[in-house]
C-alpha cells in the first residue's frame, strides 16, 4: 500500500479512536449528577466485590514474588535492611497497580465489553432509544463510574494484603525477621507512595472502563461479535495500562517525592 | 442401525437435561420429537450421535457402546450418522462445496470421490450454483440445506435433524420439509421440533423438562 | 473453584491434547498459522508493552536513587538481571496472554456455542487436535522468544531513559552478574507459560454452551485463567530454582 495513504488511515484510526472515548468519557461526566442508583449499585457488586478474590490471590502473589526476589538482592549485596523498602516500593509504584490492572482489565474490562455488546447486538440499545429513553444515562454510565471506582478500591485493598504477604513470606522462606522488614518499610515509605500507587490504580481503572464501553457499544454480529469485542477490550486496556504507566510514572515521581 | 438409549440420564450443572430417557428406532423408522425449549430435544439428539457422554444410562448403535470406543474409532462409527445443526454450524472461512466435503475428507476419501460426492450432495438439495460461495451470503434457508447437504455426504443410515426449521418462514419449511423426507427416504430419520410439524407426516413424541411421554 | 481444581482440569486438557496429538498430527499449515498469528499480532503488544515497563522501572529506580543510593548507574547491572531472570519472561508472558489468550478463547468460544466443535467431531477431526494442539505448539515454541523480543525491548528502553535522564545507560545493558542459571530460569519460566496459555484460554471456551453470552464470559474467565496461572507458574519455577540454589 502506498505509505501516504497507510499514514492516512492511521491518522483517521486514531482520531475516531480518540473521538469516541472522549465521547464515552465526556456523556458519562455529564450524566455524573443523575446516575440510576440501582444500576451503580448493582454494577458495583458485579465488578467489585465478584472480583475480590481474584484481587487477593493477585495480591498474594505479587507479594510473594517480589518479596522473594527483593530478598534475594537483598541477601546478595548484603543490605537486608532494605528488602522491606525495596519490596514495598516495587508493591505500591509499579507491581501492584499494573499487575492488577491487567488481570481487571480481563475481568471488569473484558465482561464490560461483553455484556454491552450483548445488549448492543441483541437490539436492547436500541430499543431503549425507540421508547426515548437514554440507554447511555440508563446502562452505560454506571458501568464506567463502577468499573473505575471498582478498580481503585481494590487496587488499595490489594496494597495492604500484598504488604503483609510480603511480612510473613520473608519471615518463612528468606529467615528476614518481621520486624526488620516493617522497620524498613516504615522508615522509608511514606503516604505519598501509597497515594503515587493509588492514583495510577484509579488512571487504569478509569482507562479500562472507558476502553471496554467504546469497545463494547461498538460490537456488531452475533457471538462471534461479542467474542471480538470482549477480546479487543482485553488487549486495548492491557496497551493502556502500560502506556498509561509511563505517561504518569514521571510527573507523580515528581510531584509526591 | 439401530439407536438405542436405555435410562438415559446427562446432567449439565445441577439440573438434569435428560432423565431416564429409554428409546429405541429401528432401521428406517421416523419420529418427530417435540416439546418446549431447554425440554432435552438438543441433548437427546446429541447423545444419540455420541457428541455427549451419558451421565448414568446407556447409548447403543446395535450392540455397540460408543463410549466404550477410543475418540478415533467413535468418530469413523460416526459416519453412519447424519446431524443437521440448529445453528447451522458452518464454517464461513470455507466454501459451501468445501463445508460439505469436510466429513469425508478426514475419512481417506479420495479427494476425486470426495468432491464429486459433494457436489452430488449440493445437487440433491439444489445449490450446485452456490458451491463456491461463502456460507455467510447465503440466506437462513440456503444455509439449512447447506447443513443437510453436508449431514448426508457420507451416506449415513440414520439423519438426526435438530430443529430444521427454525428461523424460516412457511413457504420455506415446507420445501425443507418435502427435501428431508426426500433425502431421508429409506433412512432412519430422527427430527427435533417445538411443535409437531403438519409438514412431516411420522409419529410424533414429547420431550418435556428431560422425561419422554 | 479451588486451585486444585483449576490444576486438575488443566493437566487433564493437556494429556488429553497430548493423546490427541498421537492419534492425529494436526496439518503442518495450522501450526503456522498460529506462529504467524502470535509473531505478527502478539509482538507488536509484547514490544511496546515491555519497552514502557523498562521506561517506568528506570524512572521509578532514577527518583529513589537520588534520595538514597545516589548513583543509579550503580544498580545497572542488577537491574538488567532482574530483567532478564524475572521480570521479562512474567511481564512479556502475562502480555502475550492478554493478546493471544483473549484471541484464541473468543475464537473457540464463539465455534463452541454455533456447534461448530461437534460438526467438527462429525467429520472425524479431533477439535483438541486441530484447534488446541496447534496453538499450544505454536505457543510453546514463540513464548520464549517473545520473552527475548520484549526483555530486549525493555533493556533498552531502560538504558535510553537512562541517557534521557543524564546518567550512564550502558550499565543497564551491562550482563555482569548474568549467570547460566539466570538464563535457564529465564527458559524455564517462558516455557511453562507458553504451555500454560493456550491451555487456560482454550479450556474455558471448548466449555462455553449456550448464546453470545456464555462466549463473553468464556473469554474473562479464559484470559483472567491464564494470567493468574502465568503469575502462579512464575512463582513457583522462582521458588524452584531457589531451591535448586541456581
Amino acid at each position: 500500500m502506498n505509505p501516504v495513504r497507510l499514514l492516512g488511515r492511521l491518522v483517521l484510526v486514531v482520531s475516531r479512536g480518540a473521538g469516541a472515548l472522549a465521547l464515552v468519557l465526556a456523556r458519562t461526566l455529564l450524566h455524573l449528577p443523575r446516575l440510576r442508583r440501582h444500576e451503580l449499585l448493582r454494577a458495583l457488586v458485579h465488578f467489585g466485590f465478584d472480583s475480590l478474590p481474584l484481587s487477593l490471590g493477585v495480591a498474594v502473589l505479587t507479594g510473594a514474588t517480589v518479596v522473594l526476589q527483593a530478598g534475594v538482592y537483598a541477601e546478595r549485596f548484603g543490605a537486608r535492611q532494605y528488602a522491606g523498602w525495596a519490596g514495598g516500593y516495587a508493591v505500591l509504584w509499579e507491581f501492584g497497580p499494573l499487575l492488577l490492572g491487567l488481570l481487571l482489565a480481563a475481568r471488569v474490562g473484558a465482561r464490560n465489553a461483553a455484556e454491552l455488546a450483548l445488549l448492543q447486538v441483541g437490539g436492547t440499545l436500541e430499543g431503549l432509544r425507540g421508547i426515548s429513553l437514554d440507554p447511555f444515562r440508563l446502562l452505560v454510565a454506571p458501568r464506567v463510574v463502577a468499573a473505575t471506582l471498582s478498580v481503585a478500591a481494590l487496587a488499595g485493598l490489594t496494597f495492604m494484603v500484598a504488604v503483609v504477604v510480603e511480612a510473613t513470606v520473608a519471615f518463612f522462606l528468606l529467615r528476614l525477621p518481621i520486624r526488620v522488614l516493617i522497620d524498613s518499610f516504615a522508615d522509608l515509605l511514606t503516604w505519598r507512595d501509597a497515594l503515587g500507587g493509588l492514583c495510577k490504580s484509579t488512571a487504569f481503572g478509569l482507562a479500562i472502563a472507558v476502553v471496554s464501553t467504546t469497545i463494547g457499544l461498538r460490537a456488531r454480529g452475533g457471538a462471534t461479535g461479542v467474542g471480538r469485542a470482549a477480546a479487543a477490550s482485553v488487549v486495548a486496556g492491557a496497551f493502556a495500562i502500560f502506556a498509561l504507566d509511563f505517561a504518569l510514572t514521571g510527573p507523580l515521581t515528581r510531584w509526591l517525592t | 442401525m439401530q439407536l438405542s438409549t436405555q435410562a438415559l440420564t446427562v446432567v449439565r450443572g445441577r439440573t438434569p437435561a435428560l432423565d431416564g430417557v429409554s428409546l429405541k428406532l429401528e432401521r428406517g423408522d421416523h419420529l418427530q420429537i417435540h416439546g418446549p425449549a431447554g425440554g432435552g430435544k438438543t441433548t437427546l439428539l446429541k447423545a444419540l450421535a455420541g457428541l455427549i457422554r451419558p451421565s448414568t444410562g446407556t447409548v447403543r448403535w446395535d450392540a455397540l457402546d460408543p463410549w466404550a470406543l477410543t475418540s478415533a474409532d467413535r468418530r469413523a462409527h460416526q459416519r453412519h450418522l447424519g446431524f443437521v445443526f440448529q445453528s447451522d454450524a458452518l464454517f464461513d472461512s470455507l466454501t459451501v462445496e468445501h463445508n460439505v466435503r469436510l466429513p469425508l475428507e478426514r475419512r481417506g476419501v479420495p479427494d476425486d470421490e470426495a468432491r464429486a460426492r459433494a457436489r452430488e450432495a449440493l445437487e440433491r438439495v439444489g445449490l450446485t450454483a452456490a458451491a463456491l460461495k461463502r456460507p455467510e451470503s447465503l440466506s437462513g434457508g440456503m444455509r439449512k440445506r447447506v447443513g443437510l447437504a453436508r449431514a448426508v455426504v457420507t451416506a449415513p443410515e440414520v439423519l438426526l435433524a435438530d430443529d430444521p426449521f427454525a428461523g424460516l418462514d412457511p413457504d420455506t419449511e415446507r420445501e425443507m420439509a418435502a427435501l428431508l423426507l426426500e433425502v431421508a427416504s429409506a433412512r432412519t430419520l430422527l427430527v427435533a421440533l417445538p411443535d409437531p410439524s403438519p409438514a412431516l407426516p411420522m409419529p410424533h413424541r414429547r420431550l418435556a423438562d428431560g422425561r419422554l411421554e | 473453584m479451588t486451585p486444585v481444581h483449576v490444576a486438575g482440569r488443566h493437566w487433564l486438557l493437556l494429556t488429553r491434547t497430548v493423546r490427541a496429538l498421537r492419534h492425529q498430527r494436526p496439518p503442518l499449515k495450522l501450526v503456522l498459522a498460529q506462529l504467524d498469528e502470535l509473531g505478527t499480532r502478539s509482538i507488536w503488544l509484547v514490544t511496546a508493552g515491555m519497552a514502557f515497563f523498562g521506561a517506568v522501572l528506570t524512572t521509578i529506580a532514577w527518583m529513589q536513587a537520588r534520595k538514597y543510593i545516589g548513583n543509579v548507574a550503580f544498580a545497572g547491572p542488577a537491574y538488567f538481571q532482574l530483567l532478564v531472570r524475572e521480570l521479562g519472561p512474567v511481564v512479556a508472558a502475562l502480555l502475550t496472554a492478554s493478546r493471544a489468550g483473549a484471541g484464541a478463547s473468543a475464537e473457540l468460544a464463539a465455534m463452541s456455542v454455533q456447534e461448530q466443535l461437534e460438526a467438527l467431531e462429525l467429520s472425524a477431526i479431533d477439535p483438541l487436535s486441530e484447534l488446541v494442539a496447534p496453538r499450544l505448539i505454536a505457543a510453546t515454541l514463540a513464548v520464549p522468544l517473545l520473552c527475548v523480543v520484549g526483555t530486549v525491548a525493555a533493556a533498552l528502553a531502560a538504558a535510553g531513559t537512562v541517557f534521557a535522564l543524564g546518567g550512564d545507560g550502558s550499565s543497564f545493558i551491562d550482563p555482569r552478574y548474568l549467570t547460566g542459571g539466570d538464563l535457564l530460569s529465564a527458559l524455564a519460566k517462558s516455557l511453562v507459560c507458553g504451555v500454560a496459555i493456550p491451555l487456560a484460554a482454550c479450556g474455558r471456551a471448548l466449555e462455553a454452551r449456550g448464546g453470545a453470552a456464555a462466549v463473553g464470559e468464556a473469554v474473562t474467565a479464559g484470559v483472567v485463567d491464564a494470567c493468574l496461572l502465568v503469575l502462579v507458574l512464575d512463582f513457583l519455577v522462582t521458588l524452584v530454582f531457589l531451591g535448586l540454589g541456581l
